[in-house]
């Protein structure tokens, strides 16, 4: 069976629903990290634990995806981006966004996906990892701003 | 009644307490497991009216977690709470025994109706 891209509107209804907040999203070029380029990675297998997809976002949105999750203040957020990764507690919460947005590629008639591995926003990426956000293709590239929050990039990409 | 939450993510237990507050169900007595496996210790220990599950958790996930339970003759009410919401899984979910099946992210009111069928 085909893996399913998730939409822009699932995403953001998902988005919207979880963190209980307005989400506007709105197209962008591919997220592409760099060797240096804090970046956090969620990786999806389906039900014969090959990698599927990923996720990929910079260090803005998985700062505030997880804050605004936990609704831990805004300056922590902000905070992190600063120090260029994500403490314990937004990559914890991170992880829950991203276990949750599974759900966006579990479609009828699709494979069925589950998270995997998290590397959240700070520590150097895997170098496989990295180049698999590269992957050209079946990918959706998009700029998500959470309320109250902040902006940043998110990309879901199937491998 | 007594309600015992389980789920890996300690933001995601909190989280369930919040909808439940929200959704009306705020005065009940709340215990919370880490997983499966605990979640099974803890409906012997603490005898719950009502388990909360996530379904993907380490050690022990919840479909094995409520097949356990019902091995055991326990016939506690028991629900998940869970990003897996397909049919398929919606299915498993009821020939195992579970109660009713919200799937993340969740309102309250999905909360009210899922916990009045139980209650």
């Amino acid at each position: 069976m085909p893996v399913h891209l998730p939409q822009p509107k699932q995403l953001r209804d998902l988005l919207a629903d979880l963190l209980g907040r307005d989400v506007t999203l709105t197209p962008s070029a591919p997220f592409a990290p760099g060797p240096d380029t804090p970046a956090s990675v969620a990786l999806y297998v389906d039900d014969s634990l090959r990698i599927s997809a990923l996720i990929a976002c910079d260090l803005a949105f998985s700062a505030y995806a997880g804050a605004a999750l936990g609704l831990i203040p805004v300056g922590d957020a902000t905070a992190a981006v600063g120090d260029g990764k994500v403490t314990d507690a937004i990559s914890e919460n991170l992880y829950e966004v991203l276990n949750i947005a599974a759900s966006t590629f579990n479609v009828a008639g699709a494979d069925h996906l589950r998270l995997h591995a998290l590397h959240p926003a700070g520590p150097p990426l895997d170098p496989q990892v990295r180049i698999s956000t590269l992957t050209l293709g079946r990918r959706e590239d998009l700029a998500v701003d959470i309320a109250g929050y902040g902006a940043g990039l998110l990309s879901v990409v199937l491998l | 009644m007594k309600i015992l939450i389980a789920d890996d993510s300690r933001v995601m237990r909190q989280i369930v307490i919040r909808t439940l507050r929200q959704a009306g169900h705020g005065g009940h007595d709340i215990v919370e497991a880490e997983n499966g496996r605990q979640a099974l210790e803890m409906v012997q220990s603490e005898a719950p009216d009502l388990v909360l599950s996530d379904w993907n958790m380490p050690e022990m996930n919840g479909i094995d977690c409520l097949s356990a339970l019902r091995a055991s003759g326990s016939q506690v009410a028991f629900g998940f709470v869970t990003s897996e919401g397909s049919e398929e899984m919606r299915e498993r979910a009821a020939s195992a025994g579970a109660a009713f099946l919200i799937a993340k992210p969740f309102t309250p009111e999905a909360f009210d109706d899922a916990l009045r069928s139980v209650i």
